[in-house]
């Protein structure tokens, strides 16, 4: 097939394997600095996590992978293509939302999202249909019609949304998608990425705003120093650390004083903390729990609960730093 | 606002070729250019001064041919040289500026566009907005006053337009990369329009100040290396003294190395956010 006319559209299983990016030892220097440090990674289809702190390589892995950048070692493929020698290919499947401003202030929305989706690729008579679709489906209603310099910051969003998916690219980069929303708008968005994902795309979020990453990824992989220092399905990850439990227990002082030194000499206690003469307990589980029940029977202590504590992302993504 | 329960519908379409889609940055700029009701007006004020009255008057006053006396009278004239560089500035000012200012730039470079391909893009744009004051005047001039000629030497009146078309192409072309690099070295249009415009007018001053003591310093004036040009073209004889080797460099300068900063400034601009 001639690559330069690529026929969009493809059953669920082509769609499933088009936007998977897989990185293998990837380098990049600057000067004496190592932005990517051998850096390994899949992301599978649905929505992937993208975090790290500022300057751990995140921005420069989405350059490479869009050929903006060469990266001096290794190999990065996105649905199987190489992104070197397929650039051109890569970056019709592709659709990015930056974080920074990006928009011409004096195009109207429709405009705007209608002229970046023929520079994608669409003829005319499809990017202006196209356009509306894709405004509708942001929420942006007859304000498409005004230039972007009047529209609010949570709107600039929406519509730098719709110019990264109005070519329909099966691999999205969402850099803070949320970015100086209210709550409202942050929910809106974060509802708008899913019904995307629901389509078999790949969609990479980047995000600082750790509970909207909790809330919409199925996986996360983390950066640090140029590595993937953490990544799997969300639910692995925030439950990485087996046997983690939480333990509530009431008693006089002395007797939960005595019963906290027997948890600290037989099991792996986190974190003790006392309200009201109750003691709540994070610990990981050394032996069976009924050994803590007897424990507890004999120091004259009422457990109250011992149920499984996961991490927060927010706790992953501290120690994995 | 508010979100309607819309579901995300794929779009089942085909692409146009890679190579082809600067195509339309070219039609995006000339058709935001012509918005511009000042660069509309310089256009239409221009066009009556410098080309409606010469097509007047060629055209109502005997004559046997088209001559290239007449087309030199017209192309060699002050007004068209100031009008050409208004135009230039405004054409050219914010053509890669503002997409430098907005952080636009991501939004093309990511897309399966490369650089090269977005400053043509612009460039083309660019020059058929130029050619609108440039091209097409000059070629109408020739053509009117043809079609009002009294002999029957016609071939000569079509050597003369064939010879116009190449001199108004080099005007088109002149301004334009020399414009699009000051463009693409700050983010603010009007620093760009008042850059481009002064750089070619401190030239011409210079150039008028040295030209006392050595002719060829008046190849350092854009209107006076694009006057010697149009005698080339037209057969004429260059000024004695004159260094042919120094008006191709000239020539060079202004046109080639100002290309190479903007896809560089491109190229950088483009990567860095």
């Amino acid at each position: 097939m001639n690559d330069a006319l690529r026929t969009v559209g493809h059953d669920d299983e082509d769609k499933e394997a088009a936007g998977t990016v897989s990185a293998k030892d990837v380098v990049m220097r600057y000067g004496n600095i190592m932005a990517l440090d051998h850096l390994s990674m899949e992301i599978p289809t649905g929505i992937v996590g993208l975090l790290g702190p500022n300057g751990a390589g995140k921005s420069t892995f989405i350059k490479a992978v869009l050929g903006l950048v060469e990266p001096q070692g290794g190999t990065i493929t996105v649905g199987g293509l190489d992104s070197k020698q397929n650039v051109l290919i890569i970056r019709d499947r592709v659709g990015y939302m930056p974080e920074h401003d990006c928009l011409v202030e004096v195009m109207t929305g429709v405009e705007l999202v209608s002229y970046y989706g023929m520079i994608s690729g669409m003829s005319k008579n499809d990017s202006i249909p196209r356009s509306h679709e894709v405004l509708d489906f942001v929420g942006i209603g007859e304000e498409r019609y005004r230039p972007i310099s009047s529209y609010s910051t949570g709107m600039k969003q929406r519509v730098k949304l719709a110019q990264a998916i109005v070519h329909d690219p099966d691999l999205l980069f969402l850099d803070e998608p949320t970015n100086g929303m209210d709550p409202l708008g942050r929910e809106e968005m974060l509802d708008l990425i899913e019904r995307i994902a629901a389509g078999h795309k790949s969609i990479l979020v980047s995000s600082h705003i750790l509970q909207d990453m909790e809330r919409v990824c199925e996986h996360v992989i983390i950066i640090n120093n140029g590595r993937a220092v953490a990544q799997g399905s969300l639910k692995n990850l925030l439950g990485a650390q087996e046997g983690r439990m939480k333990l509530v227990a009431r008693g006089i002082p002395e007797d939960l004083a005595s019963f906290i030194k027997y948890l600290e000499r037989e099991q792996k206690v986190i974190s003790t903390s006392e309200e009201h003469g109750q003691v709540t307990v994070v610990l990981i589980l050394r032996g069976p729990s009924g050994e803590i029940f007897a424990a507890a029977k004999n120091a004259g202590v009422q457990v109250r609960s011992l149920t499984s504590d996961l991490s927060t992302l927010e706790e992953v993504f501290i120690r994995s730093v | 606002m508010g979100l309607d329960p819309i579901r995300y519908k794929p779009w089942k379409g085909q692409r146009t070729e890679h190579a082809k889609r600067f195509l339309v940055i070219t039609d995006h700029v000339f058709r935001q250019k012509l918005r511009s009701k000042w660069l509309l007006g310089i256009i239409i004020l221009g066009s009556i001064l410098v080309w409606v009255f010469p097509i007047l008057i060629f055209s109502l006053s005997p004559h046997d041919s088209l001559t290239t006396e007449m087309m030199l009278e017209t192309l060699q004239n002050d007004v068209l040289f100031i009008f050409v560089l208004i135009a230039a500035s405004l054409v050219c000012a914010d053509l890669i500026s503002e997409d430098l200012r907005g952080n636009s730039l991501v939004l093309y470079l990511y897309r399966a566009l490369r650089p090269e391909r977005y400053l043509l893009g612009k460039v083309l744009g660019a020059l058929l907005v130029m050619s609108l004051f440039t091209l097409i005047p000059p070629i109408a001039l020739g053509i009117a006053v043809t079609a009002t000629q009294t002999g029957p030497d016609y071939l000569a009146s079509a050597e003369v337009i064939a010879r116009t078309v190449l001199a108004a192409v080099l005007t088109t072309i002149f301004f334009v990369p020399m414009g699009m690099m000051l463009s693409s070295l700050t983010t603010k249009r009007t620093y760009a329009a008042v850059g481009i415009f002064m750089f070619f007018f401190t030239m011409t001053i210079v150039a008028g100040i040295f030209s006392e003591s050595d002719i060829n310093w008046q190849l350092l004036g854009p209107g006076n290396l694009l006057n010697f040009w149009y005698d080339v073209i037209f057969g004429e004889p260059l000024p004695e003294g004159l260094s042919s080797a120094g008006m191709a460099i000239m020539t060079f300068i202004l046109l080639v190395p100002p290309l190479i900063v903007t896809y560089w400034r491109i190229l950088s601009k483009g990567v860095g956010k």
